[in-house]
């Protein structure tokens, strides 16, 4: 029997993990070896000027007094943090409603939640900077009806924080709705017949035992629109203004139009750290169906 | 059992979330024929001009077509490294299995502008020149994780005793797999080579730091556009087209995974279940007693 067993479930098909695994690590843990010796010195992009260790632009990233850099960093974190929160919160009625009241149509009903989300990202963030313009839809109808004067636009619809928060809050509410929803049609529904049947109202059923129960799946949501939020750029790019920029545009700046590689580098290690550190406190709640393996194959 | 006036709530604050959802979508669609020059408020009247002068914008179809052979690169790449890494996790006895996860799914987690930055370094590096196929690894090793993930549930799901009982019959690993395993995998291939061809089509961040110089991808293509009020009403046209497009292989994807599963199990599965059932007796009186 132990002959029979190894001969199908091991040996050789374990080897097939590494090729893949090796394509991960040349195209990504390579390029980030390299962001992480541009970030102190050792490499330049800039023929002839002599390289060393260094670690002038992380002490002026992080000690320097008044450093607009760590200034921005800041406010990123706390616009994405702000989206984060409002995502979550408005995805748990969705997931809520999908998986308790629209109980026939749920899966339907969530294709419908998750179907602009399948659509261009771009296109979206396009759409609504030609819904928030100056002369754009909101204002040419205020305008158009009258609840408006014509040289009276609203202004801060467009290139200032909130367009930057309501354009990634509406990106990333599907992306949230569907873990706390996976997490409320796993959950064991005989749970919160007993909490009802013992004489609990039906608020404390939730507060006390669907909200706790499901609380995985809000931290997996909360996490999935953390990590990528961290390092957006297009967004501000598209609706926000000079004074609503992320971190990630400087980033992008100092590759591109007022290239500074090194200086550039300090600050993409920055955001590489912050996601490794979100991986360390919520990892585990993320790819809990990828380990669960040995369990399942023992059957 | 709920109360009345909940779902009540729940359902209007449903359909106010759908509104809002779809009205970005709503918007391209109808100033897509709308004659104004601008997204403005009253709408001026019908034309499908946009679309002519879209069409006949030869940098903007390039544009599109690059993005495409880019995104079928990206996604043949992604997921034949999918079937291999799916392959490798499903059995049991891989060293360092969590260290492999976390190395496969790492591309998740990286910020984009992070890795797209570090491409560029990379490239710069090793002195290689930027192409189209550059940019096709760089979106084939952010779409890997999304292959991972559909196929390795789909692989797991799979009966073992059809290959246990292929093999009892006298085939080899290799022909096991390829007459029943990768037969059975084709919906999960199927759904995975749709995952990986959008993801790359719709990325910005990396193909905008690696594309050739005048070879802009689509989604570099629209940004640059969409600062130029000439241009934007034929983006706007041609981007409904690409929303539906999308939509329906989302529809039909859906469609055609429950129809190939289905199919498949019907028919191949069924037949390779009635053979195995045959060895099955023999299997069972060995492996149960454990």
């Amino acid at each position: 029997m132990k002959t029979l067993r190894k001969r199908t479930t091991t040996g050789g098909q374990a080897l097939w993990t590494w090729p893949p695994v090796a394509f991960v690590f040349v195209l990504v843990v390579v390029p980030l070896i390299f962001v992480a010796l541009y970030s102190v010195g050792l490499r330049s992009n800039i023929p002839g000027t002599k390289t060393g260790f260094d670690l002038a632009n992380w002490k002026d990233f992080l000690f320097g007094p008044t450093n607009p850099f760590r200034a921005l960093f800041w406010h990123s974190m706390t616009i994405t943090v702000v989206v984060s929160i409002a995502v979550t919160l408005a995805a748990y009625p969705l997931a809520y409603f999908l998986s308790f009241v629209a109980r026939k149509n749920r899966y339907t009903l969530l294709l419908l939640v998750l179907a602009p989300f399948f659509t261009s990202f771009l296109l979206r963030v396009i759409a609504w900077q030609a819904i928030l313009n100056e002369n754009g839809v909101v204002n040419s109808f205020l305008m158009w009806t009258g609840l408006r004067a014509a040289d009276d636009p609203v202004t801060w619809l467009i290139y200032s924080n909130f367009a930057v928060v309501l354009v990634l809050f509406y990106s990333w509410i599907p992306f949230v709705a569907l873990p706390i929803f996976v997490v409320l049609e796993n959950m064991d529904r005989r749970l919160l017949e007993a909490s009802e049947d013992l004489g609990s109202s039906r608020l404390a059923t939730f507060l006390r035992v669907t909200l706790p129960l499901s609380l995985p799946g809000v931290i997996a949501g909360f996490v999935f629109v953390l990590i990528p939020t961290t390092g957006e750029f297009i967004t501000p790019l598209l609706v926000g203004g000079t004074d609503s920029q992320l971190f990630g545009n400087q980033i992008q700046s100092f590759f591109s139009v007022s290239p500074d590689w090194n200086y550039g580098s300090v600050l993409a290690m920055t955001l590489i750290i912050v996601v490794l550190i979100l991986m360390l406190i919520f990892g585990r709640f993320l790819s809990a169906d990828l380990r669960d393996t040995s369990t399942r194959s023992a059957r | 059992m709920r109360g009345r006036i909940s779902s009540t709530v729940l359902w209007i604050y449903f359909i106010f979330m759908v509104i809002f959802l779809f009205l970005p979508l709503a918007v391209l669609i109808v100033f897509a024929f709308n004659s104004g020059t601008s997204p403005t408020l009253p709408l001026q009247g019908f034309t499908t001009r946009w679309f002519e002068q879209a069409f006949s914008n030869g940098e903007l179809v390039q544009s599109l077509a690059r993005s495409a052979l880019i995104a079928v690169a990206a996604s043949l790449i992604a997921t034949f490294f999918g079937i291999m890494a799916a392959l490798g996790l499903s059995s049991k006895a891989v060293r360092g299995r969590s260290l492999a996860i976390g190395a496969l799914l790492l591309p998740l987690v990286v910020p984009y502008i992070s890795l797209a930055v570090g491409l560029l370094i990379l490239l710069q590096a090793l002195k290689i020149h930027h192409t189209l196929l550059s940019i096709a690894f760089g979106h084939a090793v952010i779409a890997l994780p999304f292959s991972l993930l559909v196929i390795l549930p789909r692989l797991r799901s799979l009966d073992r005793a059809l290959v246990e009982a292929a093999r009892d019959l006298g085939a080899s690993a290799a022909s096991a797999f390829r007459l029943i395993t990768l037969p059975l995998l084709v919906p999960a291939l199927i759904s995975s080579s749709i995952i990986c061809f959008t993801t790359s089509f719709d990325e910005f961040a990396i193909a905008s730091f690696l594309y050739p110089s005048g070879q802009p991808t689509y989604p570099v293509f629209l940004y640059t556009g969409s600062r130029s009020p000439q241009t934007l009403p034929q983006l706007i046209a041609i981007g409904t087209l690409v929303i539906a497009v999308s939509l329906l292989i989302v529809g039909l994807a859906e469609f055609g995974r429950r129809w190939g599963e289905r199919r498949l199990e019907g028919r191949v599965a069924s037949a390779l279940a009635e053979k195995a059932r045959a060895e099955l007796p023999r299997l069972d009186d060995i492996v149960t007693p454990v």
